[in-house]
């Protein structure tokens, strides 16, 4: 059995749906975090694939910043997650509602 | 043009003496009394003069030119579509005899009331005010139109009011402001006779489309000539009908002016004013104006006579109603003098007797003899007042006199009061013998002034024909008679007899100023009567005309007549001018001459030869009839009959028509209420309801929108992320719904 891209394709999606299950589902925000970091995996490896696919390198340069940026915003969101730890003793999103209208 | 362009001068001089002794008069005499008085007067007087010297310059320039009039143009005044008035000044026989009058005895009189006024303290303030008379009585005669004749008209009522009330702080026993009040009835009795004028020069300018008087007199002949009715809008009417109306205007307001029947009761009250103001205004000058008028508009009235229009309810034409009036007015004062006993009372019943004759006289059409004696009459009355603010002067010493001894606080000693009086002929004989003069001029004896004029009047009523001019010559011969006892009644109580009062015995003679002067009027009552002497007319005319030397020639008839009878009129409308005498007639002569001297000697000899021992003496003719008058006439119908008649009106438009109906009804009810109803619709109903409604209701959906809204701003991430799923998935399932089938 040959690995055909549409294999990579329905793992990228099945890994990105559970991201996103995570994300809408989970209440610790450290899970939260994670799942997105899934979901922004799995769009690496769509990336990844697809460059293969069509033999051209854009997709895996991009591949390259969305790990960068995944960097970046790890360092942020973790330095949030520990602030607001801090103020309220709990990491649990939905204490968090200051946005409620 | 030539010596004519002097003429704006005539008033130009008393304006400058208005303005120095207006401006800076007070200085001079709070700096220094005796020299600032001196300028003050002197400076005064001289512009008198200088308007004098003017004045004798457009006489003999007239008669170098002719006697025909001139028209000197100061500048335009008005100039409204059809409504043209200049600025301008006629000089014609006429105004010129007018101008010589006031000047001449303006500045006798100026020049008197400095000795008299002196020590007044507003000694400038009278002489700014006698300037301005003198200002304004030249713009009144001097004006080529109604409305300038208007100008002064109103300006000599504005000194009059002025000079009466000159002392207004002065308060009688009863604390009545006696003097301010005598000038506002002056003013008051003025205003309803100007209301006639204002009336009469609308008329005028309406029927003839000007108010200058020579293209009113043509146009009113051209009319009269061609029969034309006079047009107003859709009316129309009779010439004759309109100057009927024009001409009885013109007799109100003279009567307002020239103090006739009902009007003259402001004129004997005017007698609160310092005497020479009496003199020069209220006897010389300002009330002839009335006189005046009628002679300029002669042509008016001759037209109305010869139209034989008579005014509706009466019967009688407008001149025949003014000759009447002056003849009545003569008689009534003429009795009235009978009862009075203030020395100058008595001379402002004769003067409104003796206008009451001018008036008769140009209401008879006879306008000479009307100018005649206003000449005449200026002069010797002007002495008699001057002669009595001598007689005052000299009483008012005598008096100052005595409380040097002793002190007396409530002093009721009333120097005017001819019953305190008496013997002064000893005391003051140069006024005496002037004041004699006057008498005698103004009783109407031989050869004096008074006589001519007076007898002029009364030949023209005896000799024509008509029962107006019967009338008029009877009342006039009984005002005559009056005029004489009068005069003898005054002679004996100021001068003859015994000094009554320690007053008259301390009594003495006035200053050679202020009796100077009088003796000049005295010589003009003297010589007045060859003004219009019957000996030099006739053949000196004819001489005078022959040899084209106009400039001697005196006769007042042969001069007057470039002003008056100007005017000739086709064979159809010719005017029958009253024929006036040429001669003057014996029998009306000897007539009016015996009962002036038998009235004189019934008076001095008979009715008070024993009378005036003591100054509680009543009249022997207090218990006459005659007594009457003193209470009776005008003076008590207008505070018994018109006044309250007149408060009820005022009271009724006052409270009733003004208060109940025009402020509490149609301000309050209709006009307030209908506003304020509509106010509280626009501010309740559209404003409160419509507008804010709107307003708020843009608020309250707001509100109601962003509070459903905000119910999708849970707070929890979780929710926003399952937006922006659920939207990326919509998208995408968008776009690629056409892809995927």
């Amino acid at each position: 059995m040959e690995l055909t891209i549409d294999w990579y394709i329905g793992l990228s999606a099945i890994l990105f749906s559970l991201g996103a299950l995570g994300v809408l589902t989970r209440r610790n925000a450290i899970i939260v975090f994670m799942s997105i970091e899934m979901m922004l995996n799995a769009a690496n490896l769509a990336f990844v694939a697809f460059a293969r696919h069509l033999g051209d390198l854009d997709g895996q340069v991009l591949v390259f910043f969305v790990i960068t940026v995944a960097a970046a915003e790890v360092a942020v969101g973790l330095a949030l997650i520990v602030t607001i730890f801090r103020s309220k003793k709990s990491i649990n999103i939905d204490e968090i509602n200051l946005m409620k209208g | 043009m030539g010596i004519f362009g002097l003429a704006p001068l005539l008033l130009v001089f008393p304006l400058i003496g208005v303005l120095f002794n207006g401006l800076v008069g007070r200085r001079f005499v709070e700096y220094n009394r005796q020299t600032g008085e001196k300028w003050s007067g002197w400076f005064g007087s001289l512009m008198a003069l200088s308007a004098f010297a003017i004045a004798v310059a457009m006489f003999f320039g007239l008669g170098a030119h002719e006697f025909h009039a001139e028209t000197v143009v100061l500048f335009d005044w008005i100039h409204v579509g059809d409504f043209y008035v200049p600025w301008a000044m006629q000089i014609d026989t006429l105004s010129v005899t007018m101008m010589l009058v006031v000047t001449g005895v303006g500045s006798l009189i100026h020049i008197y009331a400095i000795g008299y006024m002196h020590g007044d303290p507003n000694f400038s303030r009278f002489f700014t005010y006698l300037n301005l008379f003198l200002f304004f009585m030249l713009i009144l005669v001097s004006g080529n139109n109604y409305l300038m004749l208007f100008v002064g008209w109103e300006g000599v009522g504005l000194c009059s009011f002025l000079l009466i009330g000159f002392w207004f702080d002065r308060v009688n026993e009863k604390g009545e402001t006696m003097n301010a009040n005598a000038a506002r009835k002056a003013f008051v009795a003025n205003r309803v006779g100007d209301l006639a004028m204002i009336l009469a020069m609308t008329l005028t300018f309406w029927t003839f489309k000007s108010l200058e008087f020579q293209p009113v007199f043509d146009s009113a002949v051209e009319m009269f000539e061609s029969g034309h009715m006079v047009h107003f809008g859709a009316f129309e009417a009779t010439l004759g009908g309109v100057l009927t109306a024009i001409t009885a205007l013109f007799l109100a307001g003279a009567a307002g002016k020239s103090a006739q029947i009902p009007l003259y009761v402001w004129l004997p009250d005017a007698m609160a004013g310092p005497t020479p103001v009496s003199a020069l205004i209220h006897a010389a000058t300002m009330v002839t104006s009335g006189i005046y008028l009628i002679v300029r508009s002669n042509v008016l009235f001759e037209i109305v006579r010869a139209s034989e229009v008579v005014i509706p309810g009466i019967n009688i034409s407008s001149p025949d109603l003014v000759a009447l009036t002056g003849a009545a007015t003569a008689v009534f004062a003429g009795l009235i003098a009978f009862t009075q006993f203030d020395i100058k009372k008595v001379l402002a019943y004769s003067t409104v007797s003796q206008l009451g004759f001018m008036i008769a006289a140009v209401g008879m059409g006879a306008y000479v003899a009307g100018m005649f004696h206003l000449i005449t009459h200026a002069f010797f009355k002007a002495l008699l007042f001057l002669g009595s603010g001598s007689v005052i002067h000299g009483m008012e010493h005598g008096h100052h006199h005595l409380s040097h001894g002793h002190h007396d606080e409530h002093d009721t000693f009333d120097p005017q009061d001819m019953r305190t009086m008496g013997g002064l002929r000893h005391k003051m004989p140069t006024t005496f013998a002037v004041y004699m003069i006057g008498s005698l001029a103004l009783a109407g004896i031989v050869p004096l002034a008074g006589f001519w004029s007076k007898d002029e009047i009364l030949a023209h009523a005896g000799t024509n024909p008509g029962w107006i001019f019967t009338v008029v010559y009877w009342m006039l011969t009984v005002a005559a008679f009056c005029t004489a006892f009068y005069m003898g009644r005054q002679l004996k109580m100021t001068f003859f007899g015994k000094p009554r009062h320690a007053a008259a015995e301390h009594a003495e003679e006035s200053s050679p100023l202020m009796t100077r002067p009088l003796m000049v009027l005295a010589a003009l009552a003297v010589l007045g009567g060859l003004l219009n002497f019957p000996f030099f007319s006739e053949s000196a005319y004819k001489a005078a005309s022959e040899a084209h030397d106009y400039g001697i020639n005196l006769a007042l008839e042969h001069w007057l007549e470039h002003s008056i009878a100007s005017f000739e009129l086709s064979e159809e409308g010719i005017v029958h001018m009253p024929h006036t005498p040429t001669w003057i007639q014996f029998d009306v002569a000897i007539i009016s001459t015996i009962l002036a001297v038998v009235a004189l000697l019934a008076a001095v000899f008979l009715v008070y030869r024993n009378r005036w021992q003591t100054a509680d003496e009543r009249d022997p003719l207090q218990s006459t009839p005659i007594w009457w008058m003193a209470v009776l006439p005008f003076d008590t119908l207008y505070m018994k009959g018109i006044i309250p008649l007149f408060n009820r009106l005022a009271d009724f438009l006052g409270y009733k028509i003004d208060w109940d109906l025009w402020h509490n009804f149609v301000h309050e009810r209709i006009i307030r209420d209908t506003f304020v109803g509509f106010a509280n619709f626009a501010s309740d109903v559209l404003d409160r309801q419509g507008v804010d409604g709107l307003v708020n209701g843009a608020g309250q959906l707001t509100r109601w929108l962003s509070g459903g809204l905000r119910m999708s701003q849970t707070g929890y991430a979780r929710t926003y992320a399952l937006s922006i799923l659920l939207g990326t998935v919509a998208l995408l399932a968008y776009f690629l719904w056409p892809v995927i089938f």
